[in-house]
């Protein structure tokens, strides 16, 4: 089937040279052009500020300008519903709908096709904002991060929206921190430099490949995200596994790799082509990508191979998050970007 | 958890019966102060009371308990920025070396669980 893999950046890879102001929301543009990459994905309330005052149309005119110097187009605009805006509260049905509607609206005017939703966002409210994103044409997904899968009941709950409003304009955007084949060599290497032992690495290490033999059991829907959260880490073997690693002694960076082991998680890239028409847009996580073009531990060729399989017209954007396990030794996202899209591009052009 | 580099190290001022204090959040994206749910200070092993803890973003002070209701653009406490912490303490720091540990507390609505870090510095007055 032909396919259109095109790829992109999103500006949260590089938010440790943001945040200590190596660069601004142009540097960041400058770095993702600099890369080959032909989209651009961001997130406003990272780096536009005064939000969501300040986008006003001066400032669209700025950013259409800049994202023309650099030869860039925006790919996806990542939300945040911050419905539990006031600590007493969670924000009414109609309150988060107005909210979604705002977003959706920046955007459009920013000229973003694809919005990114969180696991967090209640059905009804994605309900509740259909029309307006069909009226605005942008697409909604929702991110199916770590540790959520597709094809599992907790997909087939936005499934059910999908199918019973047959909207053009809601489905899903995978992360790729769900196809990890084991986990990634900057989180061992930090626990090590946390004292972690190499049998406790090892407890760690097994039980992840234990999972993903035997299959990860899946998390459920349920807004208590914390509830589901641990239901899902006691029923793929947390609490044996922590008694393995505590009964080797109290040490922090053993229980910390054990703890961390849980964010990443394996499904078959096979998912992709099930849902491929409900895909819309990818995070292309990643956490290390070593001078020779590999990552450690997601499988990059594997899921471009099954994108090229299903025929896919869309987006891989970097989303690189191995910064945060490096800040001890010294982070280099734009380093790290830079092979990510040249491993990308290998994948998708060889 | 995320171990961003946090004081600004040349910030720590004594001032009359106080101490302040520049610093950045630890979450990843501009917030409304609203979701900051907590921020704790113990200086040189003694905890300071809640009410005693204020921040200052673009020129307004805001208690803890102020916080709860700021969510107006103007005053984000945005990704990268220096806000200034102002603590009450009678008779301020003395001069020479201090030990500061400090808790933010956030609570990003699609979370599972707050994002609270644990924060610690030497300085010197």
């Amino acid at each position: 089937m032909s396919y259109d893999i095109k790829r992109s950046v999103s500006l949260y890879s590089y938010q440790d040279e943001y945040y200590d102001g190596v660069l601004d929301l142009e540097g960041c543009l400058r770095e993702t052009a600099k890369t080959g990459a032909t989209g651009v994905e961001l997130l406003a309330e990272q780096m536009i500020k005064r939000f969501p005052e300040s986008i006003d149309d001066k400032f669209c005119e700025n950013w259409f300008e800049t994202l023309k110097k650099y030869n860039l187009e925006p790919s996806c605009y990542d939300a945040f519903l911050e419905f539990v805006l006031y600590k007493n509260r969670r924000l009414s049905l109609s309150e988060q709908i107005k909210m979604m509607k705002r977003d959706i609206d920046i955007a459009s005017r920013l000229g973003f096709p694809v919005l990114r939703t969180l696991v967090s966002t209640p059905m009804d409210v994605i309900e509740g904002s259909l029309d307006f994103a069909a009226e605005k044409n942008v697409k909604i997904g929702v991110e199916v991060h770590a540790p959520f899968s597709l094809n599992s009941s907790w997909a087939d709950g936005y499934m059910d929206i999908i199918r019973r409003t047959g909207t053009k304009h809601f489905g899903f955007i995978p992360d790729t921190g769900i196809f990890c084949k084991n986990l990634p060599d900057v989180v061992r290497d930090k626990a090590r430099r946390m004292g972690a032992t190499e049998e406790g690495l090892k407890i760690v290490d097994d039980a992840y490949a234990n999972r993903r033999e035997k299959g990860f059991v899946k998390i459920k829907y349920d807004l208590d995200l914390g509830k589901a959260n641990m239901e899902y880490r006691m029923a793929n073997g947390m609490a044996e596994m922590m008694d393995a690693v505590k009964a080797l002694g109290d040490n922090p960076g053993n229980m910390w790799y054990a703890g961390n082991s849980f964010t990443y998680s394996w499904s078959d890239p096979q998912d992709l082509i099930d849902n491929i028409d409900y895909i819309y847009h990818t995070h292309s996580k990643f956490y290390n990508v070593h001078e020779d073009y590999v990552e450690t531990a997601v499988a990059i060729p594997e899921v471009v191979e099954a994108f090229k399989k299903a025929g896919y017209k869309g987006y891989l954007s970097s989303e690189y998050e191995g910064g945060e396990h490096l800040r001890d030794i010294g982070v280099d996202s734009i380093e790290q970007v830079r092979r990510h899209q040249e491993a990308m591009r290998r994948a998708i052009e060889d | 958890m995320a171990a961003r580099v946090i004081f600004k190290a040349d910030s720590f001022k004594s001032v009359e019966n106080g101490f302040q204090f520049d610093w950045k959040c630890q979450y990843y994206r501009g917030i409304c102060l609203s979701i900051v749910r907590d921020i704790k200070v113990n200086i040189d092993g003694e905890d300071i009371p809640r009410e005693d803890i204020s921040l200052s973003i673009h020129g307004e002070d805001f208690t803890l308990n102020e916080m709860e209701t700021v969510i107006d653009a103007d005053f984000r406490w945005e990704f990268g920025e220096w806000a200034t912490l102002k603590v009450k303490k009678e008779g301020g720091l003395a001069k020479g070396p201090h030990h500061i540990v400090a808790v933010q507390n956030i609570a990003p609505s699609y979370m599972p669980f707050p994002w609270v870090v644990t924060c610690e510095t030497d300085f010197e007055i």
